[in-house]
């Protein structure tokens, strides 16, 4: 460990954390002639990280020599799987022909490691600053204004006008700092992912790819994570496949499985079983996922800081839509252009520094975080529905549906009915359910 | 929560890693000290009958112990966050291990 050397208001901003978000931030700030430092306490950049595995990339592509990126597949392909306990599948598969060609609908498989170090360095390229292995531990404040930050370095104050805080999911700071409050349990999700390694033609096969294309698999009911509120993925890099679990923490803390004995589980359905056989675990990883929506979300605009990506609750989950880095870059980029609006009207203040909430407002974050917020809550209250009897019933129902036997169809068809009816509470019950979901598909 | 998925004829095996296997594929540096602790030791004793944070945690970090403060073993934490969440009484003490120790993935 070596002794930082006096940056004190050698910057005009501090970013902490260069993941997604700190580094767009960053990136943006410097491209316009700002002089930023972005800390970020793992060995570098990426080594902290952890999500599903797709990274959305729209915004990026706009920021960046995209093409250099490393990057692992493309989702060629994007299934969805309802799973009952007892080993049912029921799954639709969609697979655009305009996917295969580029952008490739901004959709990548990466892996964090190599991504956000290559994305730092992006940043670095522009001028900014990078310091790692080093942590945020608190924010200083003058007149109640944030003017820098303690670090866990000797002598490791930093100031400098406006910190921008990409803290992730667990923002210790921006916390301790009273700027936002710790997420109630049931908006916070536990996931827990393995990747496997296997030899490139083996996942090729498995999952009829070739090339670049790749899959992105989700998997929802009690088959994929138990008697909770939440699912399962599997997405293909080019030399491993990631799998994963993803739920509550409300229903992990209840319930006395533990996260990696639900993977487990998950890995044994019918369903998952042939597509992760054999191979070699390479990594085990989890994290929490801020899942509350719109009504979780903090004040994003402080006098002197402004809150950016996981640490300001942009993920998606409507239950089809799983998105999140897209929103920690969208906001990083809002953030770092009214930061750098803000400095060349001389002005750190949380009306200076306004046009961040309001630009991020106007986007497509907010936009489809309030378009889709009821979702969790729904899906909470009607956990038993949607996750047990919903899967089982349609695979009881294509087994009514396709029976072979000496009657006649229509009777089939009477029995799938009356399967999905059963679960669903009759017809009313069914146009209820309809209509509390009626906003998942549009 | 669920019980196991029954074998359904012709579904492959699949090894079944235990939280052993799966910590020893994770690259740790160890800070020495940790980074993980109860706020008020009382609370856990006094209060807590169920153990949330051992439930919930997917590390084997939280261990119960019969009656009173779980053992931490800080070195299994992969710094998810999830047991700061868990904790139904917020008696989780958490930081991050200092100057960038603890968890290191080489994939993420």
């Amino acid at each position: 460990m070596s002794e930082t050397p006096n940056y004190d208001n050698m910057y005009d901003a501090i970013v902490v954390g260069a993941g997604l978000a700190g580094s767009t931030a960053a990136l943006t700030m410097a491209r316009d002639g700002l002089d930023v430092i972005m800390i970020e306490r793992g060995p570098s950049p990426g080594t902290k990280n952890v999500f599903g595995g797709v990274l959305y990339t729209p915004r990026i592509r706009e920021l960046t020599d995209f093409e250099d990126a490393p990057k692992e597949r493309y989702v060629a392909k994007k299934t969805y799987s309802m799973l009952s306990e007892e080993g049912d599948e029921t799954s639709m598969s969609i697979a655009p022909s305009s996917w295969r060609e580029e952008p490739h609908n901004d959709s990548w498989m990466v892996l964090r490691r190599d991504f956000d170090e290559w994305f730092a360095e992006q940043a670095v390229d522009a001028g900014a600053t990078l310091i790692t292995e080093t942590t945020v531990t608190d924010l200083i404040k003058e007149n109640g204004e944030i003017v820098g930050v303690e670090t866990d370095r000797p002598d490791g104050e930093l100031r400098a006008p406006v910190v921008v805080l990409a803290e992730g999911a667990n923002s210790l700071v921006s916390e301790a700092a009273d700027l936002k409050q710790q997420d109630d349990r049931d908006n916070v999700a536990v996931s827990v992912k393995e990747v496997r390694k296997y030899d490139r033609e083996k996942i090729e096969d498995r999952f009829h790819l070739d090339g670049d294309a790749g899959l992105a698999a989700h998997y929802f009911g009690d088959g994929a994570c138990g008697d909770a509120v939440g699912g399962g993925f599997l997405y293909t890099n080019k030399r491993t496949v990631s799998i994963g679990v993803v739920y509550s923490i409300e229903d992990a803390a209840r319930t006395d499985q533990t996260p990696d004995e639900v993977l487990e589980e998950f890995k044994q359905h019918p369903a998952v079983a042939p597509l992760v056989r054999g191979g070699r675990m390479v990594e085990y990883s989890a994290h929490a996922i801020p899942e509350g929506g719109p009504d979780s979300m903090p004040e994003l605009v402080h006098d002197g800081a402004v809150i950016v990506g996981d640490a300001a609750g942009l993920v998606l989950n409507s239950g089809i839509h799983l998105e999140g880095t897209n929103m920690a870059v969208e906001s990083g980029y809002h953030a770092g252009r009214a930061v750098a609006d803000a400095l060349a009207q001389g002005r750190t203040d949380a009306a200076a520094l306004a046009s961040y909430e309001t630009d991020l407002r106007d986007s497509y974050v907010v936009e489809n975080l309030d378009h889709y917020g009821w979702f969790m809550d729904t899906a909470a209250e009607e956990k038993e529905f949607l996750f047990d009897d919903l899967p089982r019933a349609l695979g009881e129902a294509g087994d009514a549906y396709f029976k072979m036997d000496n009657t006649p169809k229509d009777e089939h068809v009477s029995e799938a009915k009356s399967r999905i009816l059963d679960a669903t509470g009759g017809w009313l019950g069914a146009a209820k359910k309809a209509w509390k979901f009626r906003k998942m598909l549009s | 929560m669920s019980i196991k998925t029954p074998s359904v004829p012709d579904t492959p095996e699949v090894e079944r890693e235990t939280i052993e296997d799966r910590l020893y594929t994770v690259k740790y540096s160890d800070s020495g000290e940790s980074h993980l602790d109860v706020k008020v030791e009382g609370i856990c004793e006094e209060k807590c009958t169920n153990y949330e944070c051992v439930n919930a945690c997917p590390a084997d970090v939280w261990r119960a112990e019969e009656g009173g403060v779980p053992t931490i073993a800080y070195e299994n934490c992969l710094e998810c966050g999830t047991c700061r969440f868990a904790c139904p009484h917020g008696n989780v003490e958490w930081e991050y291990p200092e100057n960038g120790n603890g968890v290191s993935y080489k994939f993420g």
